[in-house]
Protein backbone atom coordinates (compact mmCIF):
# COMPACT_ATOMS: atom_id res chain seq x y z
CA UNK A 1 0.00 0.00 0.00
CA UNK A 2 1.67 3.49 -0.78
CA UNK A 3 0.66 6.89 1.33
CA UNK A 4 2.38 9.86 1.37
CA UNK A 5 3.56 9.48 4.92
CA UNK A 6 5.58 6.59 3.89
CA UNK A 7 6.88 8.35 0.99
CA UNK A 8 7.98 10.95 2.81
CA UNK A 9 9.53 8.22 5.24
CA UNK A 10 11.22 6.77 2.76
CA UNK A 11 12.97 10.06 1.56
CA UNK A 12 13.89 11.29 4.66
CA UNK A 13 15.53 7.76 5.36
CA UNK A 14 17.54 8.27 2.30
CA UNK A 15 17.91 11.51 1.23
CA UNK A 16 21.75 11.66 1.29
CA UNK A 17 21.54 9.17 -1.45
CA UNK A 18 18.89 10.95 -3.19
CA UNK A 19 20.40 14.13 -2.84
CA UNK A 20 23.78 12.41 -5.02
CA UNK A 21 21.83 10.48 -7.61
CA UNK A 22 19.98 14.16 -7.83
CA UNK A 23 23.37 15.82 -8.31
CA UNK A 24 25.15 12.80 -10.71
CA UNK A 25 21.98 13.55 -12.59
CA UNK A 26 22.70 17.13 -12.83
CA UNK A 27 26.06 16.53 -13.96
CA UNK A 28 25.20 13.94 -17.01
CA UNK A 29 22.55 16.51 -18.23
CA UNK A 30 25.02 20.09 -17.71
CA UNK A 31 27.99 18.07 -19.33
CA UNK A 32 25.52 16.98 -22.30
CA UNK A 33 23.73 20.21 -22.71
CA UNK A 34 27.16 21.86 -22.80
CA UNK A 35 28.93 19.90 -25.02
CA UNK A 36 25.89 19.94 -27.41
CA UNK A 37 26.01 23.81 -27.54
CA UNK A 38 29.44 23.94 -28.40
CA UNK A 39 28.75 21.63 -31.34
CA UNK A 40 24.92 22.82 -32.59
CA UNK A 41 24.93 26.91 -32.25
CA UNK A 42 28.00 26.75 -34.55
CA UNK A 43 26.59 24.38 -36.79
CA UNK A 44 23.44 25.66 -36.92
CA UNK A 45 25.19 28.64 -38.14
CA UNK A 46 27.26 27.88 -40.26
CA UNK A 47 23.71 25.96 -41.91
CA UNK A 48 22.49 29.03 -43.11
CA UNK A 49 25.40 29.55 -45.42
CA UNK A 50 24.78 26.13 -47.16
CA UNK A 51 21.03 25.23 -47.89
CA UNK A 52 21.68 21.59 -49.18
CA UNK A 53 23.61 20.85 -45.75
CA UNK A 54 21.42 22.33 -43.78
CA UNK A 55 18.65 20.03 -45.26
CA UNK A 56 20.31 16.45 -44.59
CA UNK A 57 21.99 17.62 -41.68
CA UNK A 58 18.41 18.47 -40.02
CA UNK A 59 17.03 14.99 -41.52
CA UNK A 60 19.86 13.56 -39.73
CA UNK A 61 18.95 15.37 -36.13
CA UNK A 62 15.62 14.35 -36.82
CA UNK A 63 16.42 10.58 -37.04
CA UNK A 64 17.93 10.67 -34.01
CA UNK A 65 15.18 12.06 -32.14
CA UNK A 66 13.07 9.13 -33.68
CA UNK A 67 14.86 6.40 -32.17
CA UNK A 68 13.71 5.16 -28.79
CA UNK A 69 16.34 6.21 -26.34
CA UNK A 70 16.97 2.34 -25.16
CA UNK A 71 17.73 1.71 -28.58
CA UNK A 72 20.22 4.45 -28.98
CA UNK A 73 21.73 2.96 -25.40
CA UNK A 74 21.82 -0.93 -26.77
CA UNK A 75 23.09 0.34 -29.78
CA UNK A 76 26.55 1.98 -28.74
CA UNK A 77 27.27 -0.81 -25.96
CA UNK A 78 28.66 -2.68 -28.60
CA UNK A 79 30.74 0.14 -30.33
CA UNK A 80 32.03 1.55 -27.28
CA UNK A 81 33.06 -1.59 -25.65
CA UNK A 82 35.91 -1.54 -28.08
CA UNK A 83 37.38 0.96 -26.34
CA UNK A 84 35.96 -0.67 -22.75
CA UNK A 85 33.47 1.99 -22.45
CA UNK A 86 30.14 0.00 -23.25
CA UNK A 87 28.46 0.88 -20.33
CA UNK A 88 28.66 3.72 -17.85
CA UNK A 89 28.73 7.60 -17.83
CA UNK A 90 30.56 8.03 -21.53
CA UNK A 91 27.20 6.23 -23.84
CA UNK A 92 25.10 7.80 -21.90
CA UNK A 93 26.61 11.42 -22.31
CA UNK A 94 26.61 10.46 -26.38
CA UNK A 95 23.27 9.72 -26.36
CA UNK A 96 22.15 13.13 -24.89
CA UNK A 97 24.49 15.22 -26.99
CA UNK A 98 23.16 13.67 -29.88
CA UNK A 99 19.25 13.83 -28.36
CA UNK A 100 19.88 17.63 -27.81
CA UNK A 101 21.07 18.18 -31.24
CA UNK A 102 17.51 18.47 -32.99
CA UNK A 103 16.51 21.22 -30.94
CA UNK A 104 19.70 22.87 -30.80
CA UNK A 105 20.98 23.26 -34.35
CA UNK A 106 17.21 23.78 -35.72
CA UNK A 107 16.44 26.52 -33.24
CA UNK A 108 19.89 28.20 -34.40
CA UNK A 109 19.87 28.06 -38.02
CA UNK A 110 16.04 29.35 -37.73
CA UNK A 111 17.22 31.88 -35.58
CA UNK A 112 19.55 33.10 -37.97
CA UNK A 113 17.30 32.70 -40.70
CA UNK A 114 14.52 34.93 -39.38
CA UNK A 115 16.59 38.26 -39.02
CA UNK A 116 14.81 40.22 -41.42
CA UNK A 117 17.05 40.55 -44.56
CA UNK A 118 16.27 44.66 -44.05
CA UNK A 119 18.56 44.24 -41.51
CA UNK A 120 21.05 42.21 -42.59
CA UNK A 121 21.03 44.05 -45.88
CA UNK A 122 21.53 47.19 -43.84
CA UNK A 123 24.43 46.15 -41.55
CA UNK A 124 25.81 44.54 -44.95
CA UNK A 125 25.68 48.02 -46.51
CA UNK A 126 27.30 50.08 -43.50
CA UNK A 127 30.57 47.84 -44.17
CA UNK A 128 29.92 45.05 -41.07
CA UNK A 129 32.37 42.04 -41.87
CA UNK A 130 30.24 38.80 -42.26
CA UNK A 131 31.79 37.64 -38.24
CA UNK A 132 30.96 41.25 -37.05
CA UNK A 133 27.42 40.94 -38.33
CA UNK A 134 27.05 37.97 -36.50
CA UNK A 135 28.22 38.70 -33.37
CA UNK A 136 26.76 42.72 -32.83
CA UNK A 137 23.37 41.66 -34.73
CA UNK A 138 22.47 38.06 -36.08
CA UNK A 139 22.96 36.47 -32.80
CA UNK A 140 21.48 38.78 -29.92
CA UNK A 141 18.58 39.39 -32.40
CA UNK A 142 18.33 35.56 -32.63
CA UNK A 143 19.22 34.55 -28.72
CA UNK A 144 15.47 33.55 -27.75
CA UNK A 145 14.90 31.65 -30.84
CA UNK A 146 18.33 29.93 -30.01
CA UNK A 147 17.85 29.73 -26.16
CA UNK A 148 14.72 28.05 -26.64
CA UNK A 149 16.21 25.25 -28.36
CA UNK A 150 18.71 25.32 -25.49
CA UNK A 151 15.88 24.86 -23.14
CA UNK A 152 13.85 22.16 -25.19
CA UNK A 153 17.16 20.31 -25.40
CA UNK A 154 17.84 20.06 -21.19
CA UNK A 155 14.05 19.57 -20.19
CA UNK A 156 14.57 16.26 -22.68
CA UNK A 157 17.50 15.18 -21.61
CA UNK A 158 16.57 15.46 -17.72
CA UNK A 159 14.01 12.66 -19.13
CA UNK A 160 16.05 10.80 -20.94
CA UNK A 161 19.00 10.63 -18.59
CA UNK A 162 16.58 8.45 -16.41
CA UNK A 163 16.84 6.23 -18.41
CA UNK A 164 20.78 6.22 -19.35
CA UNK A 165 20.48 4.47 -15.39
CA UNK A 166 19.92 1.13 -16.97
CA UNK A 167 23.40 1.15 -18.98
CA UNK A 168 24.90 2.37 -15.24
CA UNK A 169 25.51 5.88 -15.62
CA UNK A 170 24.51 6.35 -12.38
CA UNK A 171 21.48 9.19 -11.66
CA UNK A 172 18.12 9.62 -10.91
CA UNK A 173 17.29 6.67 -12.77
CA UNK A 174 18.80 4.81 -10.34
CA UNK A 175 16.08 4.75 -8.14
CA UNK A 176 13.39 4.09 -10.87
CA UNK A 177 15.49 0.79 -11.74
CA UNK A 178 15.54 -0.77 -8.58
CA UNK A 179 13.17 0.40 -6.96
CA UNK A 180 10.73 -1.31 -10.11
CA UNK A 181 12.96 -4.50 -9.70
CA UNK A 182 12.12 -4.14 -5.98
CA UNK A 183 8.49 -3.75 -6.29
CA UNK A 184 9.39 -0.20 -3.91
CA UNK A 185 6.87 2.52 -4.97
CA UNK A 186 8.45 4.52 -3.17
CA UNK A 187 11.82 4.64 -4.94
CA UNK A 188 10.56 5.07 -8.12
CA UNK A 189 7.67 7.72 -7.20
CA UNK A 190 10.89 9.71 -5.59
CA UNK A 191 13.13 9.07 -8.53
CA UNK A 192 10.55 10.45 -10.47
CA UNK A 193 9.60 13.12 -8.43
CA UNK A 194 13.32 14.66 -8.26
CA UNK A 195 13.29 14.36 -12.24
CA UNK A 196 10.54 16.92 -12.17
CA UNK A 197 12.15 18.90 -9.85
CA UNK A 198 15.18 18.64 -11.54
CA UNK A 199 13.78 19.39 -14.79
CA UNK A 200 11.37 22.26 -13.28
CA UNK A 201 14.25 23.78 -11.89
CA UNK A 202 16.67 23.65 -14.96
CA UNK A 203 13.95 25.61 -17.06
CA UNK A 204 13.64 28.28 -14.51
CA UNK A 205 17.33 28.79 -14.30
CA UNK A 206 17.40 28.39 -17.86
CA UNK A 207 14.83 31.30 -18.79
CA UNK A 208 16.49 33.65 -16.40
CA UNK A 209 19.67 33.23 -18.14
CA UNK A 210 17.81 33.70 -21.98
CA UNK A 211 16.34 36.86 -20.43
CA UNK A 212 19.72 38.40 -19.27
CA UNK A 213 21.36 37.23 -22.85
CA UNK A 214 18.27 38.44 -24.52
CA UNK A 215 19.19 42.33 -25.51
CA UNK A 216 16.88 45.05 -24.03
CA UNK A 217 16.06 46.29 -27.07
CA UNK A 218 14.00 43.24 -28.36
CA UNK A 219 12.57 42.10 -25.33
CA UNK B 1 31.92 62.50 -57.16
CA UNK B 2 30.47 59.11 -58.74
CA UNK B 3 31.22 58.27 -62.07
CA UNK B 4 29.54 55.16 -63.85
CA UNK B 5 31.36 54.07 -67.18
CA UNK B 6 29.31 52.02 -69.47
CA UNK B 7 27.49 49.97 -66.58
CA UNK B 8 25.70 46.80 -67.61
CA UNK B 9 24.58 43.87 -64.67
CA UNK B 10 23.45 40.94 -66.29
CA UNK B 11 21.43 38.31 -64.53
CA UNK B 12 21.64 34.32 -65.89
CA UNK B 13 19.64 33.83 -68.58
CA UNK B 14 21.23 37.14 -70.60
CA UNK B 15 18.33 39.52 -68.59
CA UNK B 16 19.75 43.01 -68.74
CA UNK B 17 18.73 44.38 -65.16
CA UNK B 18 21.06 47.23 -66.14
CA UNK B 19 22.20 48.63 -69.53
CA UNK B 20 25.35 50.43 -70.48
CA UNK B 21 24.72 53.37 -67.96
CA UNK B 22 27.09 56.20 -68.46
CA UNK B 23 26.33 59.66 -65.53
CA UNK B 24 28.26 61.48 -63.43
CA UNK B 25 27.10 62.73 -60.00
CA UNK B 26 29.30 65.73 -58.99
CA UNK B 27 30.93 66.52 -56.23
CA UNK B 28 27.89 68.10 -53.47
CA UNK B 29 25.11 67.31 -55.86
CA UNK B 30 21.99 65.43 -54.82
CA UNK B 31 20.71 63.07 -58.21
CA UNK B 32 17.38 61.01 -58.15
CA UNK B 33 17.60 57.86 -59.73
CA UNK B 34 13.98 57.91 -60.51
CA UNK B 35 11.67 55.67 -62.58
CA UNK B 36 8.38 52.80 -62.29
CA UNK B 37 9.39 49.46 -60.13
CA UNK B 38 11.35 46.72 -61.63
CA UNK B 39 13.29 49.76 -63.77
CA UNK B 40 16.88 48.92 -62.28
CA UNK B 41 17.19 52.08 -59.99
CA UNK B 42 17.83 50.11 -56.54
CA UNK B 43 20.28 47.66 -58.34
CA UNK B 44 22.12 50.61 -60.21
CA UNK B 45 22.39 52.33 -56.45
CA UNK B 46 23.04 48.81 -54.80
CA UNK B 47 26.00 48.60 -57.78
CA UNK B 48 27.89 51.89 -56.14
CA UNK B 49 28.97 49.86 -52.20
CA UNK B 50 29.05 46.67 -53.99
CA UNK B 51 25.93 44.70 -52.46
CA UNK B 52 25.58 44.11 -55.91
CA UNK B 53 27.95 42.88 -58.42
CA UNK B 54 29.39 45.03 -61.47
CA UNK B 55 28.67 42.47 -64.86
CA UNK B 56 30.46 45.03 -67.25
CA UNK B 57 31.87 48.96 -66.73
CA UNK B 58 33.56 50.60 -63.96
CA UNK B 59 32.29 52.66 -61.00
CA UNK B 60 34.58 55.39 -59.70
CA UNK B 61 33.63 57.01 -56.20
CA UNK B 62 35.90 60.03 -55.40
CA UNK B 63 37.88 58.77 -58.24
CA UNK B 64 38.45 55.03 -57.31
CA UNK B 65 37.34 52.04 -59.04
CA UNK B 66 35.25 50.03 -56.50
CA UNK B 67 37.21 47.06 -58.37
CA UNK B 68 40.39 48.14 -56.70
CA UNK B 69 38.94 48.84 -53.01
CA UNK B 70 37.85 46.58 -50.68
CA UNK B 71 34.16 46.24 -50.61
CA UNK B 72 34.47 46.41 -46.47
CA UNK B 73 36.36 49.69 -46.73
CA UNK B 74 34.32 50.81 -49.20
CA UNK B 75 31.08 50.32 -47.59
CA UNK B 76 32.15 52.23 -44.73
CA UNK B 77 33.10 55.47 -46.58
CA UNK B 78 30.06 55.88 -48.43
CA UNK B 79 26.60 56.49 -46.09
CA UNK B 80 23.40 53.73 -46.86
CA UNK B 81 19.73 54.66 -45.94
CA UNK B 82 17.44 52.42 -46.47
CA UNK B 83 13.36 52.11 -46.78
CA UNK B 84 12.63 50.15 -43.87
CA UNK B 85 15.45 52.71 -41.62
CA UNK B 86 17.32 48.84 -41.05
CA UNK B 87 17.97 49.77 -37.31
CA UNK B 88 19.40 47.37 -35.21
CA UNK B 89 16.42 46.55 -32.36
CA UNK B 90 19.44 44.86 -29.92
CA UNK B 91 21.11 48.12 -29.99
CA UNK B 92 20.44 51.87 -28.55
CA UNK B 93 20.39 54.73 -30.56
CA UNK B 94 23.33 55.82 -29.70
CA UNK B 95 24.98 52.42 -30.36
CA UNK B 96 22.99 52.19 -33.71
CA UNK B 97 24.01 55.66 -34.81
CA UNK B 98 27.46 55.11 -33.82
CA UNK B 99 28.17 51.97 -35.41
CA UNK B 100 30.34 52.98 -38.09
CA UNK B 101 32.65 55.21 -35.87
CA UNK B 102 32.50 51.89 -33.78
CA UNK B 103 33.98 50.07 -36.39
CA UNK B 104 36.08 52.58 -37.60
CA UNK B 105 37.81 52.03 -33.46
CA UNK B 106 37.04 55.59 -32.88
CA UNK B 107 37.42 56.86 -29.26
CA UNK B 108 34.08 57.57 -26.73
CA UNK B 109 34.46 60.92 -26.50
CA UNK B 110 34.83 61.54 -30.66
CA UNK B 111 32.22 59.79 -30.81
CA UNK B 112 29.82 61.21 -28.39
CA UNK B 113 30.46 64.23 -29.73
CA UNK B 114 29.60 63.27 -32.75
CA UNK B 115 26.58 61.80 -31.85
CA UNK B 116 25.10 64.64 -29.94
CA UNK B 117 26.07 66.78 -33.34
CA UNK B 118 23.94 64.95 -35.28
CA UNK B 119 21.32 64.82 -33.05
CA UNK B 120 20.93 68.24 -33.21
CA UNK B 121 20.88 68.49 -36.48
CA UNK B 122 17.64 66.22 -36.67
CA UNK B 123 16.02 68.16 -34.00
CA UNK B 124 16.22 64.94 -31.79
CA UNK B 125 17.65 65.73 -28.22
CA UNK B 126 20.65 63.73 -27.66
CA UNK B 127 19.99 62.45 -23.75
CA UNK B 128 16.87 62.30 -24.57
CA UNK B 129 17.42 59.56 -27.03
CA UNK B 130 20.70 58.23 -26.49
CA UNK B 131 20.03 54.73 -24.49
CA UNK B 132 16.59 54.30 -26.10
CA UNK B 133 15.72 51.82 -28.19
CA UNK B 134 14.55 51.68 -32.04
CA UNK B 135 10.88 49.75 -30.95
CA UNK B 136 10.41 53.19 -28.70
CA UNK B 137 10.89 55.64 -31.13
CA UNK B 138 7.52 56.75 -34.38
CA UNK B 139 8.37 56.05 -37.69
CA UNK B 140 9.78 59.92 -38.66
CA UNK B 141 12.06 59.17 -35.77
CA UNK B 142 13.51 55.92 -36.81
CA UNK B 143 13.88 57.11 -40.38
CA UNK B 144 16.10 59.85 -38.95
CA UNK B 145 18.02 57.92 -37.06
CA UNK B 146 18.80 55.69 -39.90
CA UNK B 147 19.60 59.40 -42.02
CA UNK B 148 22.29 60.31 -39.32
CA UNK B 149 23.40 56.82 -38.65
CA UNK B 150 24.44 57.11 -42.43
CA UNK B 151 26.46 60.23 -42.09
CA UNK B 152 28.17 59.03 -38.51
CA UNK B 153 31.50 58.93 -39.89
CA UNK B 154 30.52 62.12 -41.97
CA UNK B 155 31.29 60.17 -45.44
CA UNK B 156 31.38 62.46 -48.54
CA UNK B 157 29.11 60.09 -50.53
CA UNK B 158 25.64 58.58 -49.46
CA UNK B 159 22.99 56.36 -51.16
CA UNK B 160 19.66 56.50 -50.18
CA UNK B 161 17.30 53.86 -50.84
CA UNK B 162 13.58 55.43 -51.34
CA UNK B 163 15.03 56.68 -47.47
CA UNK B 164 11.75 58.52 -46.78
CA UNK B 165 8.80 55.82 -48.24
CA UNK B 166 7.56 54.18 -45.70
CA UNK B 167 6.28 57.57 -44.35
CA UNK B 168 3.28 59.28 -44.09
CA UNK B 169 2.81 62.25 -46.21
CA UNK B 170 2.92 64.68 -43.56
CA UNK B 171 5.98 63.37 -42.12
CA UNK B 172 7.71 62.68 -45.46
CA UNK B 173 7.17 66.33 -46.15
CA UNK B 174 8.56 67.44 -43.43
CA UNK B 175 11.82 65.33 -43.03
CA UNK B 176 12.29 65.99 -46.49
CA UNK B 177 12.61 69.45 -46.00
CA UNK B 178 14.92 68.71 -43.05
CA UNK B 179 17.02 66.60 -45.33
CA UNK B 180 17.17 69.50 -47.35
CA UNK B 181 18.47 72.17 -44.77
CA UNK B 182 20.84 69.75 -44.10
CA UNK B 183 22.54 69.28 -47.30
CA UNK B 184 22.90 72.56 -47.89
CA UNK B 185 24.53 72.55 -44.97
CA UNK B 186 26.87 69.36 -45.17
CA UNK B 187 26.70 69.67 -48.66
CA UNK B 188 27.27 65.71 -49.81
CA UNK B 189 26.88 63.85 -52.86
CA UNK B 190 23.74 62.02 -52.78
CA UNK B 191 22.22 59.08 -54.86
CA UNK B 192 18.50 58.74 -54.22
CA UNK B 193 16.07 56.02 -55.45
CA UNK B 194 12.94 57.36 -55.58
CA UNK B 195 9.79 56.28 -57.58
CA UNK B 196 7.84 59.69 -56.84
CA UNK B 197 7.65 62.31 -59.68
CA UNK B 198 6.78 65.06 -56.62
CA UNK B 199 9.82 64.20 -54.21
CA UNK B 200 12.78 63.97 -57.25
CA UNK B 201 11.19 67.38 -58.32
CA UNK B 202 11.10 68.90 -54.68
CA UNK B 203 14.84 67.50 -53.40
CA UNK B 204 17.20 66.70 -56.36
CA UNK B 205 19.40 69.14 -57.90
CA UNK B 206 19.40 66.55 -61.39
CA UNK B 207 17.13 63.73 -62.15
CA UNK B 208 18.21 60.55 -64.18
CA UNK B 209 14.60 58.61 -65.40
CA UNK B 210 15.42 55.05 -65.77
CA UNK B 211 13.47 52.77 -67.64
CA UNK B 212 14.39 49.01 -68.30
CA UNK B 213 18.04 49.98 -67.15
CA UNK B 214 18.46 52.75 -69.31
CA UNK B 215 18.84 56.13 -68.79
CA UNK B 216 15.79 58.10 -70.36
CA UNK B 217 17.06 61.76 -69.68
CA UNK B 218 19.24 63.22 -67.00
CA UNK B 219 18.46 66.57 -66.22
CA UNK B 220 17.69 69.27 -63.77
CA UNK B 221 14.12 69.01 -62.80
CA UNK B 222 13.16 72.40 -64.95
CA UNK B 223 14.35 70.73 -68.20
CA UNK B 224 12.47 67.60 -67.16
CA UNK B 225 9.29 68.66 -67.14
CA UNK B 226 9.58 71.65 -69.80
CA UNK B 227 11.66 69.07 -72.16
CA UNK B 228 11.02 66.09 -71.78
CA UNK B 229 12.99 63.94 -74.26
CA UNK B 230 10.89 61.31 -75.40
CA UNK B 231 7.57 59.96 -74.69
CA UNK B 232 7.98 57.93 -72.05
CA UNK B 233 9.28 60.72 -70.14
CA UNK B 234 6.39 63.01 -70.62
CA UNK B 235 4.22 60.55 -69.97
CA UNK B 236 5.94 59.32 -66.75
CA UNK B 237 6.39 62.89 -65.28
CA UNK B 238 2.31 63.43 -65.91
CA UNK B 239 0.00 65.41 -67.75
CA UNK B 240 -0.10 68.05 -65.04
CA UNK B 241 3.91 68.37 -65.91
CA UNK B 242 3.09 72.33 -66.11
CA UNK B 243 1.38 72.46 -62.71
CA UNK B 244 3.99 70.49 -61.15
CA UNK B 245 6.74 72.42 -62.28
CA UNK B 246 4.97 75.09 -60.49
CA UNK B 247 6.47 74.06 -57.32
CA UNK B 248 9.85 74.32 -58.63
CA UNK B 249 9.01 78.60 -58.40
CA UNK B 250 8.21 80.74 -55.15
CA UNK B 251 6.04 83.81 -55.16
CA UNK B 252 9.09 85.73 -54.83
CA UNK B 253 10.35 84.36 -58.51
CA UNK B 254 7.02 85.63 -60.14
CA UNK B 255 7.46 88.91 -57.76
CA UNK B 256 11.56 89.25 -59.02
CA UNK B 257 10.06 88.62 -62.84
CA UNK B 258 7.62 91.15 -62.98
CA UNK B 259 8.96 93.50 -60.59
CA UNK B 260 5.78 93.95 -58.69
CA UNK B 261 6.16 97.01 -56.82
CA UNK B 262 3.90 97.18 -53.73
CA UNK B 263 0.80 99.06 -54.46
CA UNK B 264 0.19 101.46 -51.17
CA UNK B 265 -3.04 101.04 -50.83
CA UNK B 266 -4.87 98.80 -48.27
CA UNK B 267 -6.65 96.06 -49.63
CA UNK B 268 -9.56 95.21 -46.91
CA UNK B 269 -10.91 91.49 -46.64
CA UNK B 270 -8.24 89.59 -49.00
CA UNK B 271 -5.66 86.66 -47.89
CA UNK B 272 -1.96 87.64 -47.55
CA UNK B 273 0.82 85.25 -49.17
CA UNK B 274 4.41 84.57 -47.93
CA UNK B 275 6.95 85.22 -51.03
CA UNK B 276 8.65 82.04 -50.14
CA UNK B 277 5.63 80.22 -50.41
CA UNK B 278 5.47 77.73 -53.99
CA UNK B 279 3.87 78.85 -56.93
CA UNK B 280 1.96 75.64 -56.93
CA UNK B 281 0.15 76.39 -53.12
CA UNK B 282 -0.53 79.69 -54.73
CA UNK B 283 -2.52 78.75 -57.55
CA UNK B 284 -4.62 76.25 -55.10
CA UNK B 285 -4.61 78.94 -52.56
CA UNK B 286 -6.10 81.27 -55.73
CA UNK B 287 -8.73 78.52 -56.71
CA UNK B 288 -9.47 78.04 -52.94
CA UNK B 289 -10.27 81.51 -51.92
CA UNK B 290 -13.06 82.17 -54.91
CA UNK B 291 -11.03 85.29 -54.60
CA UNK B 292 -9.39 87.63 -57.55
CA UNK B 293 -6.16 88.31 -55.23
CA UNK B 294 -4.32 87.42 -53.11
CA UNK B 295 -1.53 89.83 -50.90
CA UNK B 296 2.11 88.94 -51.27
CA UNK B 297 4.01 89.74 -48.15
CA UNK B 298 7.54 89.13 -47.32
CA UNK B 299 8.98 88.13 -44.01
CA UNK B 300 8.57 91.65 -42.24
CA UNK B 301 5.23 91.62 -43.49
CA UNK B 302 5.42 94.13 -46.00
CA UNK B 303 3.25 94.02 -48.81
CA UNK B 304 5.06 93.71 -52.08
CA UNK B 305 2.05 93.30 -54.62
CA UNK B 306 -0.82 91.24 -55.07
CA UNK B 307 -1.24 87.92 -56.78
CA UNK B 308 -3.76 87.11 -59.51
CA UNK B 309 -4.34 83.92 -61.60
CA UNK B 310 -4.04 86.43 -64.31
CA UNK B 311 -0.76 86.66 -63.37
CA UNK B 312 0.62 83.30 -62.60
CA UNK B 313 -0.78 82.47 -66.13
CA UNK B 314 1.54 85.20 -67.94
CA UNK B 315 4.80 84.03 -65.40
CA UNK B 316 4.11 80.29 -66.88
CA UNK B 317 3.79 81.50 -70.21
CA UNK B 318 6.99 83.24 -69.53
CA UNK B 319 9.18 81.17 -67.71
CA UNK B 320 7.44 77.59 -68.39
CA UNK B 321 6.50 77.51 -71.73
CA UNK B 322 8.24 79.94 -73.25
CA UNK B 323 11.27 77.73 -72.82
CA UNK B 324 9.42 74.69 -74.86
CA UNK B 325 10.86 75.22 -78.00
Amino acid sequence: MFTISQLFNYIQSDLGNIITYTIEHAQLVGLAILIAIIIGVPLGIYLTTNEELAETILQIASIFITIPSIALFGIMIPILSNIGQGIGFLPALIALVLYSQLPIIRNTYTAINNVDPNIRDAAKGIGMTNFQRLIKVEIPIGMPLIMAGVRTATVLNIGIGAIAAFIGSGGLGVLINSGISRGNTNMVMTGAIFVSILALIADFLLKWIQKKATPKGIQ
Amino acid sequence: MIEFQNVSKVYQGDVKAIDDINMTVNDGEFVILLGPSGCGKTTLLRMVNVLESITEGDIRVQGKSSKELNPIELRRNIGYVIQSNGLFPNMTIEDNTMIVPDLLGWDRKKKRNRFNYLMDLVGLNPDDYRKRFPHELSGGQQQRIGVIRAMASDPPVMLMDEPFGALDPIIRHRIQDEFLAIQQEVKKTILFVSHDIDEAIRMGDRIALIREGKIMQYDTPTEILTHPKNEFVSEFVGQDRVLKSMSLYSVQDLVDAFNLESSKQEVADTKMIHSDTSLRVAISMLLNQEADQIVIVDQQDNQLGSLTLNLIEKFLHREVKGKER
